[in-house]
């Protein structure tokens, strides 16, 4: 059976495909778009997955859309009624937004591939979220926590996963918070007081939160009030999110925490201005992580299952998921490579598959590369055009080579097999660097990544050596495969691994096992042999406002763009030669443009 | 040309003399720049020309720079105001900063196509600038500004017409002209889809203060028996796939 996801329209658009049970390929549209967040319609990511294949629309047997759309217009229409008359300029444009595209997608789906409309299935936000948790999971039983800012009306829902090893799984949501109570706009309404980007820049405050002291938690808690069932619930007149297009926060809001950041003001961490925001930052974390240890303690307490699969946007909060894991009493959290709405493509389809058809459960490959392959031969002609020194080798020259590349300081651009699926580059599409001195970190961030100072850089580590340099608690080094949870770095190599140690002495790992990214884990291994500490700075491939890379194409002009020094895609290392990229080299085109 | 810059320096005058829309402007100027860098990156990435690839790139990286620069010169602008005058109309359609990539699509186009768009894009955005640094005489910070990416665009329109002859040595001329007729029907397109715009919206307004007075009133007294907290899931909610709600 070939069964498709898609999710789209609202940030974040991806396909899936889902073949006799298994994912077959997944995509999202901004690496192929190359417009980051891309939110249209994801055409190009529907064609390529049906390529990749080999298969036409026709062969689909049902293309799945991850949440209702009639359901979701019902929760816009509601809440600008509920709001009249103060949500009259807010009205005409939300009518517009969703009356325009987004109720029809039957008929978007069914025009763009052709199908029949009884082809066309839709699942609910949440339980696409739950099953792309539950369903790409190791684990038969487990309960199930998903949080976003919104889906329909859902905003956290709970339940239970089962999938017994000879018989039908089975995903139930037992109860939900519903809009506007929702810990996703209260974490993002904090991302736009403090002058980041909405459902882009959340990872800012997070990695802000360390440089500040939670002196504000009280005046947090007078904006979410808690529920004697142990939920939760905003208090409205803070916020104008469910009111409003123009700003998330209320008058009252500012009153509380002082003016908001302007986006364009850097953010001086000397200055108490700087500090009052991180403070800010470092507040509405706490009481975000507080909120969801407490509602994972009383579902831990009521199910006694020992495993938790969590979804939705709030799950990429990396610190909250290590203390859910750390305080909740589960022994494993589970949190997939793509927790937010991209992820939902998979989980629709596999909702499809396994529950709406009954299809037989199979466990699902644990790993994120689901995308487009890297070609090496394409690098080395883009190289060769360009005069840049390029070399085809083997595998074992090559991570020789790169190791020693790494060892001298050199920046490496890495390109391997399969893209990730999900936001984190998790070994196929990373600049890697040495861990070791704070000097690499500032590099990076100044002439590679151009963002702020006080973000964090991640380490990769082989999972057989990954306690000996970082403090996992028991279930942590499961949540540290697709870089899901922050551990301290142990006090004794905190000073060798500067570049990846963050303020507050944790950061956020990934442990590698060698089945899941070879060529990576055997660098990591070259490395540890040449330098004593097998660990490497693994950071997105991409620039600051761009999409993380997906061919060689790609690859190559984000290198002659920046300051990484060496790229290597497949089998073939370019490395950047001295005259490139320079005002010299401008010269010699405008010469050969006069010519 | 000249006869029209001179007619609307009165009016480039008084646009470019409230400090706090200035900001603005140049804020908005810096996110299009920034967009036309990305755009150019994928220019570079599709092109089959090396040279085109290596001319993009550089380009691109100009386009960055013009950004940071409008970007800093607007924020220094916008923190030099108190809080209360930072609002006001941008006048984003009587003064437009660099526009014409914004709805370009790079992949479909061929290299000659691309190149007569820059050029005349180029060629726009100079005239533009040219009339807004002529009226920032008592500005020179912002004045600076605009001649330092002035002399980019000249590079720029430079290398994008000689590269349209290299690359379609018989066909420049039509191409130029083609992208000029393109241009006007873009033009066209954006006014109708703002007229529609502002149609649908006055359309709605009424609706909302007419048809939903009475829906607001009953929402709002739904709202209030609505309880907080957690809310059960029913079991068979959703059990079937085939509904949109």
């Amino acid at each position: 059976m070939k069964i498709l996801g898609i999710s789209a329209h609202y940030h974040d658009s991806a396909a899936a495909l889902v073949i006799d049970g298994m994912p077959f390929a997944a995509v999202q549209e901004e690496r192929l778009s190359r417009r980051k967040n891309d939110a249209a319609f994801p055409l190009l990511a529907i064609e390529w997955c049906l390529d990749h294949a080999g298969i036409g629309p026709e062969a689909l047997d049902a293309v799945v859309f991850y949440e209702r759309p009639m359901l979701k217009f019902d929760r816009i229409l509601t809440c600008a009624l509920r709001a009249f008359p103060r949500s009259w300029r807010a009205f005409p444009k939300a009518m517009k937004n969703s009356l325009g595209e987004k109720v029809w997608v039957r008929g978007v789906i069914s025009s763009h591939l052709g199908l029949p409309r009884r082809k066309i299935l839709f699942t609910e936000h949440h339980q696409s979220h739950a099953a792309a948790a539950f369903l790409t999971a190791p684990t038969r039983r487990a309960a199930i926590l998903t949080a976003d800012g919104v889906g329909e009306w859902a905003t956290l829902s709970i339940g239970l996963g089962s999938r017994p090893p000879d018989g039908a799984a089975s995903i139930t949501l037992t109860r939900e918070l519903r809009f506007p109570h929702s810990l996703g706009m209260l974490y993002s309404t904090f991302t736009a007081y403090l002058g980041f980007a909405v459902n882009e820049g959340e990872y800012k405050v997070m990695g802000l939160a360390s440089f500040g002291r939670p002196t504000l938690v009280n005046e947090v808690r007078r904006l979410i009030r808690r529920t004697p069932d142990g939920a939760f619930a905003l208090e409205l007149e803070y916020f104008e999110f469910h009111t409003t297009t123009q700003r998330s926060y209320s008058s009252r809001f500012i009153d509380l925490f002082g003016p908001p950041r302007s986006p364009y003001d850097p953010i001086d961490l000397e200055t108490p201005e700087g500090k009052r925001f991180a403070d800010c930052a470092a507040s509405v974390q706490r009481v975000l992580e507080d909120t969801l240890v407490d509602i994972a303690c009383a579902l831990r307490r009521e199910t006694g299952l020992p495993d938790l699969c969590m979804g939705g946007g709030v799950a990429l909060n990396c610190v909250a998921n290590a203390r859910i894991l750390a305080e909740s009493g589960f022994e494993r959290l589970f949190v997939p490579p793509a927790p937010g709405d991209a992820g939902c493509a998979m989980g629709a389809a596999l909702y499809a598959d396994r529950i709406h058809f009954e299809n037989p459960d199979r466990m699902a490959p644990d790993h994120p590369f689901w995308g487009p392959a890297v070609d090496g031969s394409a690098l080395s002609k883009l190289a060769r055009e360009d005069g840049q020194s390029c070399n085809e080798m083997t595998d074992a020259e090559l991570i020789d080579r790169t190791a020693e590349d790494l060892i001298a300081g050199r920046v490496v651009g890495w390109m391997d097999g399969a893209l990730e699926f999900g936001p984190r580059a998790l070994g196929h599409r990373s600049i890697l660097a040495a861990p070791h001195s704070a000097e690499m970190r500032d590099r990076l961030n100044r002439d590679i990544k151009y963002r702020e100072e006080f973000r964090p850089f991640a380490p990769v580590v082989p999972i057989e050596v990954a306690d000996r340099y970082f403090e996992l608690p028991p279930g942590g080094a499961r949540l540290a495969r697709f870089m899901s949870g922050v551990f301290p770095v142990r006090p004794e190599w905190r000073s060798r691994l500067a570049a990846i140690t963050h303020i507050d002495g944790t950061t956020r790992l990934q442990t590698l096992e060698q089945s899941m990214a070879p060529r990576l884990h055997a660098l990591l291994e070259s490395y540890g042999r040449r330098s004593g500490i097998p660990v490497l700075l693994n950071t997105s491939f991409n620039l600051a406002g761009e999409p993380i890379v997906n061919r060689a194409v790609e690859g190559y002009s984000t290198f002659r763009r920046s300051g990484i020094d060496v790229l290597v895609a497949g089998r073939t290392r370019v490395v950047k030669s001295a005259s490139s990229a320079t005002r010299k080299e401008k010269i010699a085109c405008s010469r050969s443009v006069a010519r | 040309m000249e006869i029209i810059r001179i007619l609307l320096r009165p009016l480039h005058s008084w646009i470019w003399l409230d400090t706090a829309r200035r900001g603005r402007k140049l804020l908005r100027f810096a996110e299009i720049e920034a967009d036309g860098g990305r755009d150019l990156v994928r220019a570079a990435e599709v092109t089959p020309d090396p040279l085109l690839r290596r001319l993009f790139l550089f380009h691109a990286r100009d386009e960055q720079r013009h950004a940071e620069l409008f970007r800093r010169r607007g924020a220094a602008l916008l923190k030099a105001l108190p809080g209360s005058s930072r609002s006001g109309l941008r006048a984003d359609w009587l003064a437009p900063g660099e526009r014409g990539l914004d709805d370009l699509r790079i992949e479909e186009l061929k290299d000659g196509a691309l190149l007569a768009f820059l050029h005349l894009s180029e060629k726009s955005a100079a005239t533009d600038f040219a009339s807004y640094r002529d009226v920032l005489e008592r500005d020179s910070s912002t004045r600076a500004v605009f001649e330092e990416v002035l002399r980019d665009e000249a590079y720029h329109m430079n290398y994008t017409l000689s590269q349209l002859v290299r690359v379609s040595p018989e066909h420049h001329r039509v191409l130029l002209w083609r992208t000029r007729l393109s241009r006007l029907w873009k033009g066209y397109l954006r006014l109708a889809l703002a007229l529609a715009s502002v149609i649908s919206g006055l359309i709605l307004t009424i609706l909302y203060f007419t048809v939903l007075v009475p829906f607001g009133y009953l929402a709002k007294r739904a709202a209030l028996q609505e309880p907080t907290g957690w809310q059960p899931v029913a079991t068979d909610r959703g059990s079937s796939l085939d509904r949109q709600y």
